[in-house]
């Protein structure tokens, strides 16, 4: 009996605790049924049509492109050539960052994102499998020697112009790996871009659940977690040593075509920002998002809208950007005061997005940093 | 904060219940529960569990290799196990006198008369080893398949399985939480023919310590106990739980606190603690009713980390299954193997595990079935997770 009643007052306690936190920060203007209410499907819709689709339809036809110029570069090796097949990639790089954001399905099932930008290169795994003239690239342990930081690598980091043009004339290898690289990012952009035009559009509009399997809450899920690991880690927290203290400038973005990687980050947080306030893809128009739910919900915090303060927040990200150097390498090597300055400000937006609007929205994380295991 | 705030609450709850509840067993007010794992004798501590954080360590070199294909080798894994050869890195290691696997299905009451399925258990640890080193490894730049052991993505961690789907590290060190850390703990150290063995209470009502030594025998087998669970390096002896969550122990200690956690099961790392504590201050008091009543409390406690764990796997496995992610399905289905594995040593106070160990092997098999991971069903994992929860005070819901 005692022990009884100590257990119900330890539950007492804890609901206790928990509707007075609620009240401390949302100002008790939320609840159930306002969740319930918000157009879910009509955002999943405008999402997936508007936004997720257009992306991953352009992206398509920019790896085409780009498995294109690298069949013809490889049958003539020229200046020519290279410099056509150089200015693709970088073209098809940016057109990543649109897209790298959508984990959702296909994606998911194939580690898109992690077989096509996974970085720094692994210039010594990529070297051997040259030499041997033996590779797989559907291994998960040669991520890192494909992709676009391999073509990175090939394109760009073998030495003078003339060096490159020489290692692809003399070598066949140096060719089929190339082309093997960009037929392979063309050929998974395929396979999730095909996915998402099919059966996967309906199943991801329809599924409106407000449960932690339904569309919305995996969807912020993986939009938040991209922000806080790919975009604030790994473009700019690695690079400048966040989180050890030390510098690493070798783990930047685009590290052998300079001045590269300020415009990729760019690109990454535009199209981030633009999904959070829904924006169409292809211009003229704006449906529901983030933005408009958050509105909706009327979610304040420290007297400011919610929705207000995480749009000023990623303006806020892009002002700091100007502070930046092209390369961020070069950023680090030079001055990474600056660098820490830019991870600061994605920081507070991390917090603003992870912590208050998972919360105004009722979706718990479901990531959490590995154990190591 | 929110959280902090709620231990502490939780803290001081647990605190003011135990001298509430346990006050008539003390013997006139002369026990003392300090605040935190501090015990001494003329001002010199009595507590020392270093043979356990030289097993914890060892077991962590063994893990830190088990992936390691270009360096490690099966003869490498097999000397850590047994520590033969000089095995380790740190040099202390291969100068102690102890192995982890002298201690794995070990215990005094579920193994010292029945050595032949000891002797099994041991080498199941010994075929994880030699499976990885050779089946494994010989796969290793190639794509798992059904049938066919190899690399599998699991996000960017690549993962190697055997030809079911399996991942041996995982089965080996989900394996040792119960093989080694729980079976020590639970059914060695904390059981009655260990800690009141020959005249250890008269010994200890005596004050007459280990020769050389500031504790008594019986002393020292509680804090032996206490050393599998809190004796990682990375953890403060005296206040395990201030690094709970962020110590560098990867067995039970790191599950423990995982399973803290979560809300459902919020306290209990507290409450193993406090149980820790004041079973020890029973034993310097001379009060061994009160002293089993801890032992009772850390049973139950540590057999349903056990036991929680290996159903959040099951029921995280079957999720992926079911979205078609293998890579993630076979990680958790590998951990929970190994939990499941470690049921056998989980201890119900009545001196058995809490599933009959002809079930749990039964378990394993279904798992292992055919192919394996690749084709277990939604029906097998959820059979499983009901006979599990069956037997324990939480549900599915809650794991």
């Amino acid at each position: 009996m005692i022990k009884f009643s100590r257990f119900l007052l330890i539950f007492a306690l804890i609901i206790a605790s928990c509707s007075s936190e609620d009240d401390g920060t949302d100002g008790g203007d939320t609840g159930g049924n306002e969740t319930a209410s918000f157009d879910r499907g009509a955002m999943l819709a405008n999402w997936a049509d508007n936004i997720i689709v257009p992306s991953f339809d352009n992206f398509q036809s920019s790896t085409q492109s780009l498995q294109g110029l690298s069949e013809a570069f490889v049958a003539s090796p020229s200046l020519a050539t290279l410099e056509a097949l150089r200015s693709q990639y970088k073209e098809a790089y940016l057109d990543f960052q649109t897209v790298s954001m959508f984990q959702s399905g296909k994606a998911e099932e194939l580690n898109f994102r992690s077989f096509l930008n996974t970085y720094p290169v692994n210039t010594t795994g990529v070297d051997a499998k040259l030499a041997s003239g033996d590779f797989n690239l559907a291994l998960p342990s040669s991520y890192a020697e494909q992709g676009f930081p391999a073509l990175d690598y090939l394109l760009y980091g073998l030495g003078s112009d003339e060096e490159t043009l020489q290692q692809f004339s003399e070598n066949e290898i140096y060719s089929d790996y190339l082309t093997a690289v960009t037929a392979r990012i063309n050929m998974l952009t395929s396979e999730v871009t095909a996915s998402w035009n099919g059966d996967y559009r309906d199943t991801f509009v329809n599924n409106t659940s407000s449960s932690s399997t339904g569309s919305v809450d995996r969807f912020t899920n993986d939009y938040v977690m991209y922000f806080e690991k790919i975009l604030r880690s790994g473009k700019i927290g690695y690079p400048a040593g966040a989180f050890t203290g030390t510098p690493s400038p070798g783990n930047a973005e685009a590290l052998y075509a300079t001045g590269l990687s300020k415009s990729l980050y760019l690109q990454a947080v535009n199209s981030f920002e633009a999904f959070y306030v829904g924006d169409h893809f292809n211009g003229g128009g704006t449906g529901l998002s983030f933005y408009q739910y958050l509105q909706y919900m009327e979610t304040m915090k420290d007297g400011a809208s919610l929705s207000d303060l995480i749009g000023e927040q990623l303006s806020a990200v892009k002002s700091q950007s100007s502070a930046l150097d092209q390369d961020l390498q070069n950023q680090v090597e030079i001055d990474n005061t600056t660098m820490l300055a830019a991870f600061d400000e994605l920081q507070k937006a991390v917090i603003l997005l992870k912590v208050d609007m998972m919360q105004a929205l009722s979706i718990s994380v479901d990531y959490v940093d590995s154990d190591g295991d | 904060m929110k959280k902090l705030l709620f231990s502490a609450i939780l803290g001081g709850l647990t605190l003011a219940s135990c001298s509430s509840d346990d006050s008539p067993s003390i013997d006139g007010g002369e026990m003392e529960i300090p605040a935190t794992y501090t015990f001494e004798r003329n001002n010199v501590s009595t507590v020392d569990f270093n043979g356990q954080t030289t097993r914890l360590e060892m077991t962590a070199e063994i893990l830190a290799n088990f992936n390691d294909f270009d360096n490690a080798s099966e003869e490498l894994l097999s000397n850590m196990l047994s520590n033969e050869n000089s095995p380790f890195q740190n040099s202390a290691l291969n100068n102690s006198d102890k192995s982890v696997k002298s201690k794995i299905a070990a215990s005094t009451l579920f193994f010292s008369t029945n050595t032949v399925e000891s002797s099994e258990l041991k080498n199941d640890f010994e075929s994880f080893i030699s499976e990885q080193m050779t089946t494994v490894k010989s796969n290793r730049n190639e794509l798992a398949e059904a049938g066919k052991a190899g690399q599998i993505a699991q996000g960017s961690t690549v993962r190697y399985v055997n030809e079911k789907g399996l991942e041996l590290n995982q089965a080996f060190a989900k394996g040792l939480i119960g093989g080694l850390v729980a079976d020590q703990i639970l059914n060695n150290y904390l059981s009655a023919a260990v800690l009141d063995e020959g005249n250890n209470r008269s010994n200890n009502d005596a004050g007459i310590t280990e020769e050389g030594k500031n504790y008594t025998t019986m002393e020292h087998k509680w804090d032996e106990a206490y050393g599998y669970l809190y004796g990682d390096a990375s953890i403060p002896a005296e206040d395990p739980n201030s690094v709970l969550n962020e110590s560098s122990d990867r067995l039970l200690f790191s599950y423990l606190g995982q399973v803290d956690a979560d809300e459902d099961f919020a306290g209990i790392a507290e409450s193993t603690f406090e149980a820790f504590k004041t079973g020890r201050a029973a034993i310097v008091a001379g009060d061994y009713e009160l002293r089993d009543e801890q032992v009772a409390i850390i049973r139950t406690n540590l057999s349903k980390v056990i036991g929680v764990r290996a159903v959040h796997y099951m029921k995280e496995g079957d999720e992926a299954l079911a979205s078609g992610n293998y890579g993630s399905a076979f990680h958790a289905l590998s951990e929970g193997y190994g939990f499941i594995y470690s049921l056998r040593f989980t201890n119900n106070n009545f001196g058995d595990p809490y599933l009959e160990p002809k079930r749990i092997e039964a378990i394993r098999e279904d798992l292992l079935r055919n192919n394996g991971f690749w084709d277990v069903t939604p029906l097998t994992l959820f059979g499983i997770i009901s006979e599990i929860t069956a037997k324990f005070d939480f549900s599915k819901e809650q794991a």
